[in-house]
Protein backbone atom coordinates (compact mmCIF):
# COMPACT_ATOMS: atom_id res chain seq x y z
CA UNK A 1 0.00 0.00 0.00
CA UNK A 2 2.99 2.20 0.99
CA UNK A 3 4.54 2.02 -2.56
CA UNK A 4 1.08 2.13 -4.23
CA UNK A 5 0.71 5.65 -2.72
CA UNK A 6 4.53 6.78 -3.68
CA UNK A 7 4.18 5.48 -7.26
CA UNK A 8 0.28 6.97 -7.85
CA UNK A 9 1.92 10.51 -6.07
CA UNK A 10 4.55 9.78 -9.10
CA UNK A 11 2.37 9.55 -11.68
CA UNK A 12 -0.11 12.02 -10.76
CA UNK A 13 2.67 14.10 -10.27
CA UNK A 14 4.06 13.36 -14.08
CA UNK A 15 0.96 13.76 -15.44
CA UNK A 16 0.45 17.19 -13.84
CA UNK A 17 3.41 18.58 -15.79
CA UNK A 18 2.55 17.09 -18.87
CA UNK A 19 -0.50 19.07 -18.60
CA UNK A 20 -2.87 16.61 -18.84
CA UNK A 21 -5.17 17.20 -16.23
CA UNK A 22 -5.31 20.69 -17.92
CA UNK A 23 -6.11 19.59 -21.83
CA UNK A 24 -7.60 16.35 -21.20
CA UNK A 25 -11.11 18.19 -19.44
CA UNK A 26 -10.70 21.12 -21.52
CA UNK A 27 -11.05 18.95 -24.82
CA UNK A 28 -13.44 16.78 -23.07
CA UNK A 29 -15.52 20.55 -22.26
CA UNK A 30 -15.38 21.65 -25.99
CA UNK A 31 -16.54 18.38 -27.04
CA UNK A 32 -19.52 18.47 -25.17
CA UNK A 33 -20.59 22.36 -25.42
CA UNK A 34 -19.71 22.26 -29.32
CA UNK A 35 -22.85 20.25 -30.22
CA UNK A 36 -25.08 22.03 -27.85
CA UNK A 37 -24.24 25.25 -29.86
CA UNK A 38 -24.02 24.10 -33.10
CA UNK A 39 -27.15 22.34 -33.61
CA UNK A 40 -28.61 25.61 -32.19
CA UNK A 41 -27.08 27.70 -34.52
CA UNK A 42 -27.08 25.26 -37.67
CA UNK A 43 -29.72 27.53 -39.59
CA UNK A 44 -27.76 30.43 -39.23
CA UNK A 45 -24.26 28.46 -39.95
CA UNK A 46 -26.43 27.14 -42.99
CA UNK A 47 -27.00 30.48 -44.37
CA UNK A 48 -23.76 31.99 -43.95
CA UNK A 49 -21.60 28.90 -45.72
CA UNK A 50 -24.10 26.63 -47.20
CA UNK A 51 -24.35 28.57 -50.36
CA UNK A 52 -28.07 27.49 -50.76
CA UNK A 53 -30.23 28.68 -53.67
CA UNK A 54 -32.45 31.44 -53.08
CA UNK A 55 -35.70 30.44 -52.07
CA UNK A 56 -34.15 27.23 -50.11
CA UNK A 57 -36.23 26.02 -47.29
CA UNK A 58 -35.25 23.33 -44.78
CA UNK A 59 -36.34 22.14 -41.60
CA UNK A 60 -34.80 21.21 -39.25
CA UNK A 61 -36.08 19.19 -36.39
CA UNK A 62 -36.43 20.00 -33.06
CA UNK A 63 -34.25 18.70 -30.97
CA UNK A 64 -34.89 16.93 -27.72
CA UNK A 65 -32.35 17.11 -24.63
CA UNK A 66 -31.19 13.21 -25.18
CA UNK A 67 -30.83 14.22 -28.68
CA UNK A 68 -28.08 16.34 -27.93
CA UNK A 69 -26.55 14.12 -24.94
CA UNK A 70 -26.66 11.52 -27.97
CA UNK A 71 -24.48 13.80 -30.33
CA UNK A 72 -22.39 14.71 -27.51
CA UNK A 73 -21.38 10.92 -26.66
CA UNK A 74 -21.01 10.49 -30.33
CA UNK A 75 -18.16 12.87 -30.02
CA UNK A 76 -16.48 11.26 -26.63
CA UNK A 77 -16.80 8.36 -28.15
CA UNK A 78 -14.85 9.34 -31.43
CA UNK A 79 -12.44 11.94 -30.77
CA UNK A 80 -11.97 11.95 -27.16
CA UNK A 81 -11.99 8.46 -27.19
CA UNK A 82 -9.16 7.80 -29.03
CA UNK A 83 -6.96 10.69 -27.20
CA UNK A 84 -7.43 9.19 -24.19
CA UNK A 85 -6.32 5.40 -24.94
CA UNK A 86 -3.79 6.29 -26.82
CA UNK A 87 -2.17 8.08 -24.03
CA UNK A 88 -3.20 5.43 -21.65
CA UNK A 89 -1.51 3.04 -24.72
CA UNK A 90 1.73 4.48 -24.22
CA UNK A 91 1.86 4.44 -20.46
CA UNK A 92 3.53 1.38 -19.15
CA UNK A 93 6.01 0.78 -22.29
CA UNK A 94 7.08 4.04 -23.07
CA UNK A 95 8.99 3.61 -19.21
CA UNK A 96 10.31 0.73 -20.69
CA UNK A 97 11.21 2.07 -23.86
CA UNK A 98 13.23 5.33 -22.21
CA UNK A 99 15.07 3.68 -19.89
CA UNK A 100 13.07 5.76 -16.95
CA UNK A 101 11.70 2.38 -15.28
CA UNK A 102 14.93 0.57 -14.58
CA UNK A 103 14.99 3.36 -11.62
CA UNK A 104 12.16 1.27 -10.91
CA UNK A 105 12.22 -2.10 -11.42
CA UNK A 106 15.46 -2.05 -10.00
CA UNK A 107 13.57 -1.96 -6.49
CA UNK A 108 11.55 -4.59 -4.26
CA UNK A 109 8.55 -3.25 -5.67
CA UNK A 110 4.90 -5.33 -6.02
CA UNK A 111 4.11 -4.63 -10.05
CA UNK A 112 0.50 -5.14 -9.06
CA UNK A 113 1.01 -1.80 -7.23
CA UNK A 114 3.13 0.03 -10.20
CA UNK A 115 0.02 -1.55 -12.43
CA UNK A 116 -2.72 0.23 -10.18
CA UNK A 117 -0.92 3.44 -9.87
CA UNK A 118 -0.98 3.85 -13.54
CA UNK A 119 -4.70 2.71 -13.91
CA UNK A 120 -5.87 5.02 -10.72
CA UNK A 121 -4.16 8.02 -12.37
CA UNK A 122 -5.57 7.43 -16.08
CA UNK A 123 -8.77 7.00 -14.78
CA UNK A 124 -8.85 9.57 -12.46
CA UNK A 125 -8.19 11.62 -15.48
CA UNK A 126 -10.68 10.22 -18.19
CA UNK A 127 -13.56 9.97 -15.25
CA UNK A 128 -12.67 13.77 -14.11
CA UNK A 129 -12.87 14.43 -17.69
CA UNK A 130 -16.20 12.75 -19.07
CA UNK A 131 -17.99 14.23 -16.38
CA UNK A 132 -16.73 17.90 -17.28
CA UNK A 133 -17.51 16.80 -20.52
CA UNK A 134 -21.14 15.44 -19.81
CA UNK A 135 -21.62 18.05 -17.15
CA UNK A 136 -20.69 20.95 -19.82
CA UNK A 137 -23.19 19.27 -22.18
CA UNK A 138 -26.05 19.28 -20.36
CA UNK A 139 -25.43 23.02 -18.90
CA UNK A 140 -25.94 24.33 -22.32
CA UNK A 141 -28.44 21.74 -23.48
CA UNK A 142 -30.41 22.63 -20.37
CA UNK A 143 -30.10 26.24 -21.33
CA UNK A 144 -30.80 25.94 -25.21
CA UNK A 145 -33.14 22.93 -25.37
CA UNK A 146 -34.46 21.77 -22.06
CA UNK A 147 -33.67 19.64 -19.02
CA UNK A 148 -33.65 16.00 -18.42
CA UNK A 149 -34.21 13.67 -15.42
CA UNK A 150 -31.83 14.32 -13.00
CA UNK A 151 -31.12 10.90 -11.61
CA UNK A 152 -31.57 8.95 -15.20
CA UNK A 153 -28.09 11.58 -16.17
CA UNK A 154 -26.43 10.88 -13.24
CA UNK A 155 -26.91 7.14 -14.27
CA UNK A 156 -26.21 7.67 -17.67
CA UNK A 157 -22.83 9.82 -16.98
CA UNK A 158 -21.72 6.64 -14.46
CA UNK A 159 -23.30 3.98 -16.46
CA UNK A 160 -20.63 6.08 -19.40
CA UNK A 161 -17.85 6.28 -16.87
CA UNK A 162 -17.76 2.26 -16.30
CA UNK A 163 -17.28 1.82 -20.11
CA UNK A 164 -14.50 4.55 -20.24
CA UNK A 165 -12.75 2.35 -17.63
CA UNK A 166 -13.38 -0.86 -19.59
CA UNK A 167 -11.72 1.17 -22.37
CA UNK A 168 -8.40 2.42 -20.57
CA UNK A 169 -7.91 -0.81 -19.23
CA UNK A 170 -8.02 -2.60 -22.68
CA UNK A 171 -4.98 0.29 -23.92
CA UNK A 172 -3.32 -0.51 -20.67
CA UNK A 173 -2.91 -4.18 -20.99
CA UNK A 174 -1.47 -3.40 -24.61
CA UNK A 175 0.96 -0.71 -23.25
CA UNK A 176 2.11 -3.85 -20.68
CA UNK A 177 2.39 -6.50 -23.37
CA UNK A 178 3.80 -4.11 -26.30
CA UNK A 179 6.05 -1.77 -26.99
CA UNK A 180 4.76 1.78 -27.70
CA UNK A 181 3.93 1.44 -31.95
CA UNK A 182 2.11 -1.59 -31.48
CA UNK A 183 0.27 -1.31 -28.23
CA UNK A 184 -0.89 1.91 -29.89
CA UNK A 185 -1.76 0.17 -33.08
CA UNK A 186 -3.85 -2.61 -31.35
CA UNK A 187 -5.85 0.03 -29.13
CA UNK A 188 -7.20 2.03 -31.92
CA UNK A 189 -8.02 -0.86 -33.50
CA UNK A 190 -9.66 -2.61 -30.28
CA UNK A 191 -11.38 0.23 -29.29
CA UNK A 192 -12.18 3.38 -31.74
CA UNK A 193 -12.58 1.04 -34.81
CA UNK A 194 -14.39 -1.80 -32.48
CA UNK A 195 -16.83 1.18 -32.00
CA UNK A 196 -17.13 1.45 -35.63
CA UNK A 197 -18.32 -1.58 -36.10
CA UNK A 198 -20.41 -1.76 -33.61
CA UNK A 199 -22.29 1.11 -35.19
CA UNK A 200 -22.26 -0.98 -38.20
CA UNK A 201 -23.32 -4.53 -37.75
CA UNK A 202 -23.90 -3.82 -33.76
CA UNK A 203 -27.79 -5.02 -34.56
CA UNK A 204 -26.96 -8.82 -34.90
CA UNK A 205 -25.93 -9.20 -30.86
CA UNK A 206 -27.41 -7.62 -27.90
CA UNK A 207 -24.82 -7.78 -25.18
CA UNK A 208 -21.12 -6.66 -25.69
CA UNK A 209 -19.06 -3.89 -23.90
CA UNK A 210 -19.12 -1.42 -27.08
CA UNK A 211 -22.86 -1.30 -26.31
CA UNK A 212 -22.35 -0.08 -22.87
CA UNK A 213 -21.69 3.33 -24.36
CA UNK A 214 -25.25 3.29 -26.25
CA UNK A 215 -27.01 1.96 -23.69
CA UNK A 216 -26.44 4.28 -21.26
CA UNK A 217 -27.81 6.85 -23.41
CA UNK A 218 -31.31 5.22 -24.16
CA UNK A 219 -31.47 5.22 -20.39
CA UNK A 220 -32.69 8.44 -21.11
CA UNK A 221 -35.39 7.69 -23.54
CA UNK A 222 -36.38 4.03 -23.05
CA UNK A 223 -37.80 2.75 -19.72
CA UNK A 224 -36.57 -0.56 -19.90
CA UNK A 225 -33.36 -2.73 -21.70
CA UNK A 226 -33.61 -5.72 -20.73
CA UNK A 227 -29.87 -6.20 -22.27
CA UNK A 228 -28.40 -2.95 -20.07
CA UNK A 229 -27.86 -4.84 -16.91
CA UNK A 230 -25.78 -8.48 -18.53
CA UNK A 231 -24.16 -5.50 -20.84
CA UNK A 232 -23.06 -3.72 -17.21
CA UNK A 233 -21.77 -6.83 -15.89
CA UNK A 234 -20.47 -8.21 -18.79
CA UNK A 235 -18.14 -4.85 -19.08
CA UNK A 236 -17.13 -4.93 -15.28
CA UNK A 237 -16.39 -8.53 -15.43
CA UNK A 238 -13.49 -7.93 -18.62
CA UNK A 239 -12.21 -5.02 -16.93
CA UNK A 240 -11.64 -6.65 -14.01
CA UNK A 241 -9.68 -9.81 -16.22
CA UNK A 242 -7.56 -7.66 -18.44
CA UNK A 243 -6.30 -5.99 -15.41
CA UNK A 244 -4.64 -9.09 -13.97
CA UNK A 245 -3.67 -9.77 -17.29
CA UNK A 246 -1.72 -6.65 -17.42
CA UNK A 247 -0.40 -6.80 -13.78
CA UNK A 248 0.69 -10.15 -15.17
CA UNK A 249 2.40 -8.92 -18.30
CA UNK A 250 4.12 -5.95 -16.73
CA UNK A 251 5.49 -8.30 -14.14
CA UNK A 252 6.41 -10.71 -17.02
CA UNK A 253 8.03 -7.64 -19.59
CA UNK A 254 9.76 -6.16 -17.10
CA UNK A 255 13.29 -7.74 -18.23
CA UNK A 256 12.78 -6.03 -21.60
CA UNK A 257 13.42 -2.79 -20.56
CA UNK A 258 16.53 -0.92 -21.83
CA UNK A 259 19.02 -0.09 -19.98
CA UNK B 1 -27.59 39.46 -40.16
CA UNK B 2 -26.33 36.76 -37.75
CA UNK B 3 -26.73 38.09 -34.53
CA UNK B 4 -24.55 35.31 -32.36
CA UNK B 5 -25.26 35.36 -28.17
CA UNK B 6 -21.26 36.00 -26.86
CA UNK B 7 -22.35 34.44 -23.80
CA UNK B 8 -22.89 31.16 -25.35
CA UNK B 9 -20.24 30.73 -27.75
CA UNK B 10 -17.78 32.48 -25.23
CA UNK B 11 -16.41 29.22 -22.94
CA UNK B 12 -15.73 27.97 -26.55
CA UNK B 13 -13.00 30.69 -27.26
CA UNK B 14 -12.24 30.94 -23.46
CA UNK B 15 -11.21 26.96 -24.10
CA UNK B 16 -9.41 27.42 -27.76
CA UNK B 17 -7.13 30.24 -25.85
CA UNK B 18 -6.19 28.57 -22.98
CA UNK B 19 -4.93 25.60 -24.95
CA UNK B 20 -3.08 28.01 -27.30
CA UNK B 21 -1.51 29.82 -24.64
CA UNK B 22 -0.25 26.90 -22.59
CA UNK B 23 1.12 25.15 -25.58
CA UNK B 24 3.28 27.97 -26.55
CA UNK B 25 4.44 29.00 -23.29
CA UNK B 26 5.43 25.03 -22.57
CA UNK B 27 6.50 25.22 -26.60
CA UNK B 28 9.48 27.92 -25.30
CA UNK B 29 10.43 26.41 -22.60
CA UNK B 30 10.83 22.99 -23.42
CA UNK B 31 13.87 21.95 -24.67
CA UNK B 32 13.69 20.05 -27.76
CA UNK B 33 10.43 18.44 -28.94
CA UNK B 34 9.83 15.77 -31.53
CA UNK B 35 10.18 17.46 -34.89
CA UNK B 36 11.13 21.16 -35.60
CA UNK B 37 10.06 23.35 -32.96
CA UNK B 38 8.64 25.60 -35.37
CA UNK B 39 6.71 23.73 -37.23
CA UNK B 40 4.96 22.92 -34.13
CA UNK B 41 4.16 26.72 -33.65
CA UNK B 42 2.33 26.90 -36.50
CA UNK B 43 0.18 24.25 -35.90
CA UNK B 44 -0.53 25.20 -32.58
CA UNK B 45 -1.46 28.52 -33.70
CA UNK B 46 -3.37 27.36 -37.00
CA UNK B 47 -5.35 24.46 -35.90
CA UNK B 48 -8.21 25.48 -33.43
CA UNK B 49 -8.31 23.02 -30.73
CA UNK B 50 -6.70 20.50 -32.16
CA UNK B 51 -3.34 21.66 -32.72
CA UNK B 52 -2.51 22.46 -29.01
CA UNK B 53 -3.57 18.72 -28.19
CA UNK B 54 -1.92 17.29 -30.69
CA UNK B 55 1.30 18.63 -29.95
CA UNK B 56 0.93 17.67 -26.31
CA UNK B 57 0.18 13.96 -27.19
CA UNK B 58 2.87 13.77 -30.49
CA UNK B 59 4.97 17.09 -29.63
CA UNK B 60 6.74 17.04 -26.46
CA UNK B 61 9.21 14.45 -25.66
CA UNK B 62 8.85 12.45 -22.63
Amino acid sequence: MRTFAVLFQKELRESWRSFKFLWMPLLFIFLGISDPIMNYYMEDILNAVGNLPEGFTITLPDYAPADILLASTGQFQSIGLIVLVVIAAGMINRERQNGTALFIYVRPISFAALYFSKWAVINLLAVLSVILGYGASMYYTAILYGTVEPLLFIQMVASYCVWILFATTIALMFSAMFKTALSITFTVIVLPIGVLVQSLIGQFWNVSPWKLADYSVQLLTQSENEYYLKTLLLTIICTVIFILIGILFTRKNASSVKV
Amino acid sequence: MMDINWALVAPLLVIQVVLLIVALVDLIRIESTNGPKWVWALVIIFFNILGPIVYFIFGRKS
